[in-house]
């Protein structure tokens, strides 16, 4: 083993470094304590399926893949033209349904079901 | 470099230290086993206290790291405290400090199992562990909350801890390219993470640690708890006969002969086989009690 060269020491005067209890105890009994208002706590975003997600589900949602953003709703492809005498008409309602397409009403929400084996 | 200081000749390892020597490689594979998913993904609603990647096919528990990259980029759209990433770690900080990366985290388990090819290691600084806070601070937390307030969802964001990250390239980016590299098709991981996964295991091999002692955000945040954390090290100078060995032994650079619960050391316990630095855990003192 190679030796670290050091300044010398005095044991006699150096801190024992002894750590006090409370702190620490009070740390972890806190610890614990969010733990478990975290495994209770719902959160202020819904699920796909209209509940409001628990904690756990945002987390697993992160893992999965299963956060959806509104803003990255895509709007509904164009509708097929296979009658062409009324494709013009077709188009034009479908610009208009478009148009007045209120926004979502959530900005972001958790789809349980998806399983996206690596999301970035 | 041969010490000047002659105590280190007579020195014999102590009992503990050397029975914990002996003990933490195969506590390192025991962890596994709880690392490694044997209870299925379904534990992924729970953020763990190692640094392990989430998409990893084996993972059992949420990475800590990623869950709150992914809070920091909510936060713009939607402020929510993370309660149980929260709760674990500072349940398991203030129990241990940074003892889980000594003995649990299957990331730095690998990179000590790497770190036994080459017995020659290049030493590093110890104020380099300084970076380790830049990154969690930085990487982890403003970048994602920056990002997300420009309306970039954390899995679009081009650079994020997740795309840097070589923990998530070996455990996830290596299974899911090799797949699909059998399934006929492309090698998915970027070239940046793959240039990345090859830089560490090159460090690892070089550098006790690499990503523990320059970049972990996890163990840099754990760290901070060895202040005051129930399991801790104490010094006993009736046992120190200053040999240096303490010093000698820590792999971490950390200055063990000023300062045994220092925010740089992992808690491997190699300190302790010099037989002055015990390992012990806080009791509540009888009033009037003096120290010895």
């Amino acid at each position: 083993m190679k030796l670290v060269p050091q300044p010398p020491v005095n044991p006699a005067t150096r801190a024992l470094e002894r750590h006090d209890f409370w702190p620490g105890l009070a740390a972890t009994v806190a610890g614990l304590a969010v733990i478990f208002c975290g495994a209770r706590h719902l959160t202020n975003v819904d699920t796909t399926d209209g509940n409001t997600a628990w904690e756990t589900q945002l987390i697993q949602a992160f893992s999965a893949g299963g956060v959806q953003y509104a803003s990255e709703q895509a709007a509904p492809p164009p509708p097929k033209l296979d009658d062409v005498a009324n494709a013009a008409e077709v188009l034009d309602r479908w610009a208009k349904q478009q148009a007045n397409a209120q926004p979502p009403g959530w900005k972001i929400r958790v789809d349980v079901g998806v399983k996206t084996p690596c999301p970035t | 470099m041969e010490c000047s200081n002659p105590n280190h000749r007579d020195w014999q390892p102590s009992a503990l230290g050397r029975k914990l020597a002996r003990l933490r490689p195969y506590v390192q594979t025991g962890f596994l086993a709880v690392w490694l998913a044997p209870l299925g993904r379904w534990l992924h609603g729970i953020p763990g206290c190692v640094f392990h990647c989430y998409s990893c096919p084996l993972s059992a528990f949420a990475c800590p790291i990623g869950v709150m990259a992914n809070y920091a980029a909510l936060v713009p759209v939607v402020a929510e405290v993370p309660y149980l990433l929260i709760g674990c770690l500072l349940l398991v900080g203030a129990a241990s400090g940074s003892l889980v990366c000594g003995w649990a985290c299957p990331f730095g388990f690998l990179q000590d199992l790497l770190g036994k090819i080459f017995p020659r290691k290049i030493s590093l600084p110890g104020w380099v562990g300084h970076t380790r806070c830049v990154v969690l601070v930085g990487l982890v937390i403003i970048l994602p909350m920056v990002l997300g307030y420009r309306g970039i969802p954390f899995e679009k964001q081009v650079i994020s801890i997740c795309r840097l990250c070589p923990a998530g390239a070996l455990e996830a980016g290596v299974p899911y390219s090799v797949q699909s590299v059998l399934a006929g098709q492309a090698w998915l991981m970027s070239g940046l993470k793959t240039g990345i996964l090859i830089a560490f295991f090159a460090a690892a091999l070089f550098i006790h640690r690499p990503w523990c002692r320059l970049f972990c955000p996890l163990g840099g945040l754990l760290a901070l708890f060895n202040r005051f954390s129930l399991f801790h090290l104490r010094f006993n100078p009736q046992e120190c006969t200053e040999c240096n060995l303490c010093r000698s032994r820590c792999s971490m650079g950390v200055k063990v002969d000023q300062t045994v619960n220092a925010t740089g050391c992992i808690r491997c316990l190699e300190c302790t086989t010099c037989g002055a630095i015990e390992p012990c855990f806080a009791r509540p003192q009888k009033t009037g009690a003096t120290e010895k």
